[in-house]
């Protein structure tokens, strides 16, 4: 709870002193954090808290990141866009779902990936635990990245598993061009991306564009 | 065995793809394209190129060529360059007479009132010098001096009646199939079709597959469509054999499917002239034409063959590869074992033919070995596709008699070559050719060969025929009237009048 690993701009270490449920509902709380800080003050924090986090979990969920591979094809990033009550708007995102009861990222990944999407993938890298906003909430999720065999037959057709109140269209953009794409994406249709998308995307053509570019200093 | 070791061939293959469904697509067709052409090297290693287009309004066309092997031809980082394509065309190219140069490889883009097009040919215009004197007297230069190029200058050509805004690419076909009659399977890229086209005659195959998921052979879903000179490069990239193009068909291939624009008629009476040759030795063994497998007909020669021109002997055999289906049809048929009796040195290229007797065979020596148990003390048949000059089989016979062979018969799985080709086969010239010889009345004794035999030409015309023709004999008659193969190397008739 103590953050005693914190960087030492001052010599009192930051942690937690209390935590108070101001309001909660059925999904999210509001809580008082009282802390201190790197100079030893006391203050408050207003914190957003998922009420869903399980026992024996270090993370709330899972974000995913798929790609769907088939013979002869250029390889696609498979992304999710729904309507986002918080936004008000459709969003693009990956898919992503919460933990389960005593379910590992992996097993939850990959059945999040066939609910949303229908395709059945295999894990191939895990992210450690992460912060998703930390200056709002405490809500952590592991990155889970996932290959789609796109030449079995399971995945030719898929078919997604969607409750009641899932509304998911299913977004494919191929991946050797995919930050273009998604600014394509944006200037077709009123729907805000997801900044881990996008942070994809930036990395994405500087891993593939930059390289041949020489550093040269500006005159 | 002679056509591979002299270099005889094929003139070229030529691949084309569309995408189907939502453009820009996400199937590979810069890849397609590169499979399809390596599943048609045997037609061409000299060079490869590949055109492909975007399919916008103006389209962006992005080429690739390169000297020798596909693999060598595009470099990865080359083939990332044409990922914006839609649709393309491309082309293995075989040695022609000329320096090679990378400006000759097709396929060729040219400008026109109308946009750009590319094409991709394989075969040789009958009338090449007259269309050539044509061209130019309309005031087109040309830079090179192959037929493909002619091609598309004439399809550049505005034709008569033709509206100013409407390009008629189907009448610019139609009147470039009127100026030359033979011999041409040609894909011509406009903006987002590929026009399939084969000439009236279908003298060079031709013909067209369907992509789909590459696990499900047998499913719906169309990814794309494929044309391509043989058959034989459709499992590969997960294509489904289709059909054939029909002689004098023009195709419409685009994203919604495929569609016969035309058929343009033989003059009254004609029959199509498919070149036997492709069936003999050219066509890859598991290529289809006029729905029947290449190597049956192989096998059906080897049969025929026994039929015509049986001996007593022990074992049947033959050079490493080609002739293999004939001469296991041979064995069956005269129910004698079949054997190997050489092992190949696949590293070694062409034998060159050499001016001597000794270094010939040392050509030979280097490329082939004698499986000396398996014959030694025996008498062997040996079956091979073809005899030209005479000069390549004759190191055969010499290594095997040496090797312990007590007779070596010969038989040859297609009727003696008299005649030169006109369209696209490089066969050396009448004087070159061994059966337009004196020494042919004695071929056994000038190679050394205990006895010499050829298929007939009636046989091998039979075991061609004999795979498309129904069984029943009373429809045969009908459909013997839509057959037709040109066997104009073999009989001196030619299926046009050659203008010279």
């Amino acid at each position: 709870m103590s953050g005693d690993r914190g960087a030492g701009k001052g010599a009192a270490p930051c942690h937690v002193v209390k935590e108070e449920v101001i309001a909660e509902g059925r999904w999210l709380k509001m809580e008082k954090t009282t802390y201190v800080d790197g100079g030893g003050t006391t203050r408050i924090w207003e914190t957003a808290k998922r009420t869903t986090r399980k026992r024996d979990s270090c993370a709330d969920g899972v974000g995913i990141i798929a790609i769907l591979k088939r013979t002869l094809h250029i390889d696609c990033v498979v992304l999710v866009k729904q309507f986002r009550p918080p936004m008000g708007r459709h969003t693009l995102e990956f898919p992503a779902g919460l933990l389960d009861e005593n379910e590992s990222m992996e097993a939850a990944a990959l059945r999040e990936l066939k609910e949303e999407t229908g395709y059945i993938g295999e894990v191939v890298g895990t992210s450690p635990v992460s912060c998703l906003d930390p200056g709002l909430s405490n809500c952590t999720t592991h990155v889970v990245m996932v290959n789609i065999n796109g030449d079995d037959p399971e995945n030719l057709n898929p078919t997604q598993q969607l409750g009641e109140a899932e509304f998911v269209e299913v977004v494919l953009l191929p991946l050797n061009e995919f930050q273009k794409k998604v600014d394509e994406l944006l200037q077709k249709e009123d729907i805000i991306v997801d900044c881990k998308v996008y942070m994809y995307a930036m990395g994405m053509t500087q891993a593939v564009a930059k390289p041949s570019e020489l550093p040269v200093l500006k005159q | 065995m002679e056509f591979e070791e002299s270099g005889i061939g094929e003139e070229c293959g030529v691949f084309g793809c569309v995408a189907s469904g939502e453009w820009p697509t996400q199937l590979e067709v810069a890849q397609v394209l590169t499979l399809g052409l390596v599943a048609l090297q045997h037609r061409g290693q000299e060079s490869a190129g590949i055109v492909t287009s975007n399919g916008a309004s103006p389209p962006t066309y992005i080429t690739l060529k390169g000297m020798g092997l596909v693999s060598n031809a595009f470099p990865a980082e080359e083939l990332l360059k044409l990922r914006s394509g839609n649709l393309g065309i491309g082309h293995t190219r075989y040695s022609t007479t000329g320096i090679s140069e990378l400006q000759n490889c097709q396929p060729f883009v040219v400008d026109t009132l109308h946009g750009k097009i590319a094409v991709a040919h394989n075969g040789e215009l009958v009338n090449a010098a007259a269309l050539r004197k044509k061209v130019m007297r309309h005031g087109v230069g040309l830079s090179t001096s192959s037929d493909s190029e002619l091609i598309t200058q004439l399809l550049a050509l505005t034709p008569p009646m033709e509206e100013q805004d409407a390009p008629d690419w189907v009448a610019r076909i139609k009147n470039l199939m009127t100026e030359t009659p033979t011999s041409y399977s040609l894909l011509v890229m406009h903006t987002d079709v590929i026009y399939a086209v084969r000439d009236p005659y279908g003298n060079r195959p031709l013909c067209i597959g369907r992509l789909v998921p590459i696990s499900k052979l047998h499913g719906s879903d169309t990814e794309g469509w494929v044309v391509s000179s043989e058959s034989c490069s459709f499992q590969s990239i997960g294509a489904r054999y289709y059909r054939e193009v029909q002689p004098g068909e023009i195709v419409q291939i685009s994203k919604h499917g495929i569609k016969t624009l035309s058929i343009v008629p033989r003059p009254e009476g004609d029959r199509p002239a498919f070149c036997i040759f492709e069936y003999v030795y050219f066509a890859r063994p598991d290529s289809i034409f006029e729905g029947q497998m290449v190597y049956s007909v192989r096998q059906r020669c080897g049969q025929q063959l026994a039929i015509e021109a049986p001996v007593d002997a022990d074992v049947v055999s033959t050079v490493p590869e080609s002739a293999t289906p004939a001469a296991l049809g041979y064995a069956q048929q005269a129910g004698i074992p079949y054997v190997e009796v050489l092992c190949k040195n696949r590293y070694v290229g062409r034998t060159f033919i050499q001016p001597n007797t000794r270094l010939r065979q040392l050509g030979v020596a280097k490329k082939f070995g004698a499986l000396t148990d398996n014959f030694a003390g025996k008498r062997v048949v040996l079956v091979d596709d073809s005899i030209v000059r005479g000069n390549t089989i004759s190191p055969i016979i010499k290594l095997l008699r040496e090797a312990g062979a007590t007779e070596v018969h010969i038989r040859v799985a297609s009727p003696p070559i008299r005649h030169p080709c006109y369209m696209g086969i490089n066969i050396p010239t009448k004087e070159e050719l061994i059966a337009n010889k004196p020494e042919f009345a004695n071929i056994a004794g000038y190679i050394g060969a205990t006895s010499v035999r050829y298929l007939s030409v009636e046989g091998l015309v039979s075991a061609v025929q004999g795979g498309i023709l129904p069984q029943e004999k009373d429809q045969r008659t009908e459909a013997n009237k839509r057959l037709g193969h040109c066997t104009a190397c073999l009989t001196g008739k030619y299926p046009v009048e050659l203008a010279w």
